[in-house]
């Protein structure tokens, strides 16, 4: 299973997303919740959205592996 | 070098923070300090005129863990750019109010000019990249705050040769 982590404005479409989703890449768990959350997908598909691994920067095909972290980060705005 | 890096609910003290940078070395002969408070308005620039709307208050969330190993590489690409003697970032996290202190970026150098543009490198990434996220509560809604573009085009000045 995966740890999936949405910040910021993110978070307010995805507090009834479950926090671990079984997904080979993160695009897949993109798909898999294009059924039940299509705002949060919408969110998803901004072209800003980064996602992360491990707390690293990656590309939304990136690999997953069991026990993972992904999250997925909307434009900062702090300082 | 002298690096220090915090990411904190509570306050942080200006004065004790600039006597440590002072104090690291006798070869400091420049102290940059800059602190970022919270303004009881947000300019949405958005709407028609940029709109001024008041806030009651501010909220910072951050994603543990990966805000710090961000926040040492670029202390540590600072480092590399200037020759600094001691850098110091306190970003603080959770709910604050218009006035309270958010962020501390200071710098100690030989030189003036290393501590100037290493504290505005510093802040514009922490304006544009570090994983914070800022929402402010207005007459009881809570609403998530825009990125802007001065501040990504601020940050892009330093996208030079020697960036990776």
């Amino acid at each position: 299973m995966i740890n999936v982590l949405f910040f910021g404005r993110l978070g307010d479409f995805a507090k009834q997303v479950p926090s671990t989703i079984e997904a080979s890449t993160p695009a897949e768990i993109r798909e898999l919740l294009a059924a039940d959350f299509p705002e949060l997908v919408r969110e998803l598909n901004q072209p800003q959205v980064l996602v992360s691994v491990n707390k690293m920067i990656v590309g939304w095909d990136q690999p997953l592996f069991d026990g993972g972290e992904v999250a997925f980060l909307p434009p900062v705005t702090g300082g | 070098m002298t690096d220090r890096i915090r990411i904190q609910e509570q306050d942080f003290d200006l004065a004790e923070e600039y006597q440590l940078l002072r104090q690291t070395d006798s070869a400091v002969g420049a102290v940059v300090t800059f602190s970022g408070l919270v303004r009881d308005f947000e300019v949405n620039a958005e709407e028609a005129g940029s709109v001024m709307n008041s806030i009651d208050s501010l909220s910072l969330q951050h994603y543990p863990g990966m805000t710090e190993s961000l926040l040492e590489k670029i202390v540590e690409e600072a480092n590399q750019r200037w020759n600094l003697i001691a850098t110091t970032v306190i970003h603080r996290v959770g709910d604050l109010a218009p006035k309270d202190q958010i962020v501390l970026v200071g710098v100690a150098s030989q030189h003036r000019a290393d501590a100037f543009e290493a504290a505005q490198f510093l802040m514009d990434y922490l304006k544009t990249k570090a994983t914070f996220w800022k929402s402010v509560k207005r007459n009881g809604e809570h609403q998530w705050i825009e990125s802007k573009a001065s501040d990504q085009q601020a940050a892009a000045r330093w996208d030079g040769s020697d960036d990776k």
